[in-house]
């Protein structure tokens, strides 16, 4: 029996090659697309999952009460930690965190790492285990670092790295360390990363700040006795916060914040580290937020379910066709439970094949999957024997509803009703159209999502900055020369170059750079009895010439003048948060008694992530602070040749530094890699999503039309133009994706609506996205139905009557 | 007796009127009968056909088939009683189109769980005895009318039903097939099949031992 089963249901997808082709390819296209997508969503929330501690690590976090609204940072003061796990029970361990670039030199080679300075408890709290040297408290003594294995493998290439001293480059000091130990590179789902491991007592801001609980500018992690829970652990942590920060907290009450419903003005709160890969601070609250991982499993369904549903309608447009088989197979002897089983087994073949076939295109588009959604994701994360069982049991599950629908409608129809070879009297079938109106909806959803997904950031893209992003390079000085000497070289170097324009510093990229390093610092003080805070940036001369900044009015800081060292240039916002009517009067208030005049006021540009709004801005001459970033302004003609020429000036001034410039549009540009990424996936998803409708659609107008062949013939018989058959045909079809317009474009409204809250700087919801979707839709429908129609309107009318 | 029809009426309702399908029939059928059925287009020929082959109910009467009451019976057993003792010939031969002749002699069997060595010599001895051993792999698109209908008929006669049903049997054949079938149920006859046979023709209907006439539903 079960032979027999097999072969009819080979011989019959045989037989309808074209469906079935279409079917699977449909099937196969999903089942990839959703493996692809599985495998980047598991691997998005393994993230931090390997910790064996995992469960009681967590990162601190603070929540102040401003006038301005609640405000949640990371930063910590140095003396934080050792106090907090002193004086509220329930800390194991705990480890100051600060992530930094460091040049690390071993004889002749120089590297940029990326470093972190940590306490010896980091190696103990987080799995990564160390593979040579000192295994326990390795970072105990000062003198000794921990490299990764890779790292370790460029400085010493093949000699044992645990012994040899190694050189950072620190604060401009070169200092010598030993190697203790090795640890293995992070696994890709790692949300910290580092090459070098340097005690957290060594850190640049260090001696400055180890007894001052103002200048926060490290995160803290700590792990947690068992039994301890974060709720308790913060609960506990009142009293600390109270004592600890007792002047910021009379400052906070003076300028008019409101306490929390505790009466607190500050309060601690732990992020489990599972969490860290998902949290957002942007609105003064802690934000866990798995949105893209469900964008990405949630466009992975829909792709999965468009092709559920053609395959259903498919099948039951088909099974017309094998009424007469049913029928007989019912006076020979069948019973319901029997065709039951060979219909919706012929599905659970198709699935099979498709499966296959699906899941041999996600192996081979992997690669591509990677580099275009810029996934560390492996098929390996699939391979468990859990998920192979549940994707088994999935499989069995939908064959079981997408193949048993129209197995159960076929095997209850009488023996009469199916020999005869029709189907109910009526033509109308809701569930089928609903499916459409479905299969279409999402269809609208997704283009539309494209739409504005793109709309955003073509128009984050060709925003006015209020700076000029063209002609501007910057590149980080990475090399081992103090970073004034290195921009006067550079000034002295290109000065013949005609195309050069002007060429300054600062201590802060704009966008984000090939080196892909963002940071920001911000000064608070207290002006005329109000709390003031502004995000700093320490410039060289010619930093607005450079940039091409406007003036709102004042000066630049000038060449000539010596006292200019003490002066600042605020932007628009700053004079605002001042509630200056003259600002070039003001004086900013200092660590010591001189302040710093105001000297200009520049139009507010866009120094930070374009998401947010644009905050006050002072900018200071500080020859003191080191540069971090160069800045060259060129000219518009021969743009790749002063590239070349800035690359090869930096070269000769440090010959061993890697030269990371690049244009300041690109630097924009990356800053939105998060959106590019979503909107490739989205893209991509809705061209899937819409491919699959219409084969969908074709199949279904091809058999519908086939259906009613009977009926075209005999209207054209009585005399019906080709024009008006097709149109008879087509409107159907067009109702429903009318419909499923109505339906899609308000969700996808809402939608975007709250996607777009995000963004200070966002594209107007027009209607046109949403129209220029729908008519698409449209158009791809009736083009896809047309052919089959027109060609159907066209036929012989003899013929088709014929086959009565 | 083999089956006896009591009183059957069957009716559909059409604009609040009741239009007869079968109006009162009363019919008593004996092993070894061969019985032809004639009228017009639409008195009810093929209906009643239907009826006596548990394929379509009835709305009043009753109908004893060997000792079984089939009025009083529940699908099931209904299918299982005329999957055991009725095989169905058609007009337009039902074979299955993605089965070879062999598969498609096969199939009753298969639903009717004999064994693998039974169902290979069932289905040899009905090539053999309808000399058509040579078309066993054949497909019916492959085969002419008349010997897709000669399939058929091995087909309806594998599982040595008692009775079988044709429902003119060489509507599309043409005359010198038809003759052929013709002879060959009136053989089958011989060996003791009873049959029931609808046609329009009073030539096949001459083959058979008995003619019932229907008119708009009833015997006449």
């Amino acid at each position: 029996m079960f032979k027999n089963y097999l072969k009819v249901a080979l011989r019959n997808l045989w037989k309808n090659r074209l469906f079935s082709g279409i079917g699977i390819l449909g099937l196969s296209i999903a089942f990839g697309v959703a493996t692809l997508l599985t495998m980047d969503s598991l691997h998005e929330l393994s993230y931090d999952n390997f910790h064996t501690n995992g469960d009681r690590i967590y990162q601190v976090h603070i929540t102040w009460q401003t006038p301005k609204g609640t405000e949640v940072g990371t930063s910590q003061p140095t003396p934080f930690a050792e106090a907090l796990a002193f004086e509220v029970p329930g800390v194991e361990k705990i480890t100051r965190f600060l992530e930094e670039e460091a040049l690390t030199i071993y004889n002749e080679k120089e590297l940029g790492l990326d470093a972190i300075y940590v306490d010896p408890d980091f190696f103990e709290m987080f799995s990564f285990p160390i593979l040579q040297g000192t295994k326990k408290n390795t970072l105990v003594d000062v003198s000794s670092v921990v490299l990764t294995k890779s790292s370790a493998t460029k400085l010493f290439g093949s000699e044992s790295p645990v012994g040899k001293t190694v050189t950072v480059l620190i604060n401009g000091k070169n200092e010598p360390f030993v190697v203790r130990a090795v640890a293995p590179d992070q696994p890709e789902n790692s949300s910290i990363e580092f090459d070098i491991a340097l005690p957290f007592e060594k850190n640049p801001e260090y001696e400055e700040t180890k007894e001052h609980w103002y200048a926060q500018y490290h995160e803290v992690y700590l792990q947690l006795e068992e039994q301890v829970y974060a709720k308790t652990f913060e609960e506990n942590s009142r009293s600390f916060t109270n004592l600890h920060y007792e002047g910021a907290v009379e400052n906070l009450k003076r300028d008019g914040a409101l306490p929390n419903q505790n009466g607190d003005f500050l309060q601690l709160g732990l992020l489990p580290i599972t969490n860290k890969r998902f949290v957002r601070y942007n609105k003064g609250y802690v934000e866990i937020s798995r949105a893209k991982v469900y964008v990405v499993l949630g466009v992975a369904l829909l792709i999965l379910f468009i092709a559920c549903v053609n395959f259903v309608n498919m099948s039951i447009a088909k099974s017309a066709q094998r009424l007469r088989e049913i029928g007989m197979r019912k006076t020979l002897g069948a019973e319901k439970r029997q065709l039951f089983f060979q219909f919706w087994g012929e599905s659970l073949i198709v699935f099979i094949i498709s499966l296959g076939i699906g899941v041999l295109l996600s192996l081979f588009l992997e690669d591509n999957f990677q580099t275009l959604f810029k996934t560390g994701a492996t098929f390996d994360i699939l391979l468990t024997p859990i998920l192979i069982f549940t994707t088994l049991l999935l499989v069995l599950l939908i064959s079981l509803i997408v193949g048993g629908y129209p197995a159960l409608l076929l095997s209850r129809l009488t023996t009469i009703q199916s020999l005869k070879g029709k189907l109910g009297s009526s033509g109308k079938n809701h569930l089928r159209d609903g499916l459409i109106i479905l299969q279409f909806g999402i269809a609208i959803l997704l283009i539309s999502g494209t739409f504005i997904l793109n709309g955003q950031i073509e128009y984050m893209r060709n925003k006015d900055l209020g700076y000029d992003k063209e002609q501007v390079v910057s590149f980080p000085l990475n090399g081992k020369k103090n970073s004034y000497d290195t921009v006067k070289l550079l000034r002295e170097e290109l000065k013949d170059n005609q195309d050069i324009l002007a060429i300054t510093a600062a201590d802060n990229n704009l966008g984000r750079g090939k080196d892909g390093s963002l940071s920001s610092s911000v000064w608070g003080f207290d002006y005329k009895g109000k709390s003031v805070r502004t995000n700093t940036l320490v410039v060289d001369y010619d930093y607005v010439k450079t940039l091409g900044l406007d003036f709102k009015e004042g000066r630049s800081f000038d060449f000539e003048r010596e006292n200019d060292a003490y002066t600042v240039i605020i932007n628009e916002s700053m004079a605002k948060e001042l509630e200056e009517h003259e600002p070039l009067t003001v004086q900013l208030p200092a660590g010591d008694s001189l302040g710093y005049a105001v000297i200009g006021v520049v139009k507010d540009y866009i120094f930070q992530d374009i998401s947010k709004a644009i905050e006050p801005l002072t900018i200071f001459l500080n020859r003191e602070s080191g540069l971090t970033y160069a800045y060259v302004r060129v000219a518009p003609s021969n743009m790749a040749d002063s590239f070349l020429a800035i690359q090869n000036a930096y070269k000769k001034i440090e010959p061993n530094a890697e030269f990371l410039g690049s244009f300041l549009d690109e630097n924009v540009d990356r800053t939105f890699r998060r959106e590019k990424t979503m909107a490739a996936l989205v893209t991509s998803g809705s061209i899937i999503a819409i491919l699959l409708s219409c084969v969908g659609l074709f199949a279904m107008s091809m058999l519908i039309t086939n259906q009613r062949i009977k009926e075209i013939g005999i209207r054209k018989v009585i005399g019906a133009s080709v024009a008006s058959v097709t149109y008879l045909l087509t409107k159907d079809f067009l109702k429903l994706v009318l419909v499923a317009f109505v339906i899609a474009t308000p969700i996808s409204w809402w939608l975007a609506n709250e996607w777009l809250k995000e963004y200070a700087n966002r594209v107007d919801l027009s209607w046109h996205f949403f129209a220029v979707s729908g008519v698409l839709a449209l158009l791809i429908a009736v083009l896809t139905i047309s052919t089959k129609t027109i060609k159907s309107a066209l036929a012989n009318p003899v013929k088709s009557l014929r086959t009565e | 007796m083999l089956l006896q029809l009591k009183n059957i009426f069957k009716w559909v309702n059409s604009g609040g009127q009741r239009i007869f399908l079968l109006k009162d029939v009363n019919l008593e059928v004996s092993e070894g009968e061969f019985i032809s059925i004639m009228g017009p287009s639409g008195s009810g020929k093929s209906t009643l056909l239907n009826v006596i082959g548990m394929l379509d109910g009835f709305d009043e009467g009753e109908y004893h088939f060997l000792d079984e009451s089939v009025h009083s019976l529940k699908e099931k057993h209904r299918s299982n009683l005329y999957k055991e003792y009725i095989g169905f010939v058609f007009q337009s031969y039902h074979l299955l189109d993605d089965l070879t002749v062999k598969e498609n002699l096969e199939m009753p069997l298969l639903y009717k769980k004999y064994g693998s060595s039974e169902r290979k010599a069932k289905v040899a001895d009905m090539l053999d005895r309808f000399n058509i051993v040579g078309k066993k792999d054949l497909f019916p698109a492959q085969l002419s009318g008349g010997q897709q209908q000669l399939v058929g008929i091995a087909r309806a006669l594998i599982s040595n039903p008692k009775l079988i049903l044709a429902d003119e049997p060489t509507g599309n054949l043409n005359s010198k097939q038809g003759e052929e079938i013709m002879e060959l149920f009136k053989k089958l006859n011989d060996e003791g099949v009873t049959i029931i046979q609808v046609t329009h023709s009073e030539k096949n209907a001459a083959y058979g031992s008995r003619i019932i006439n229907l008119l708009d539903g009833r015997m006449v």
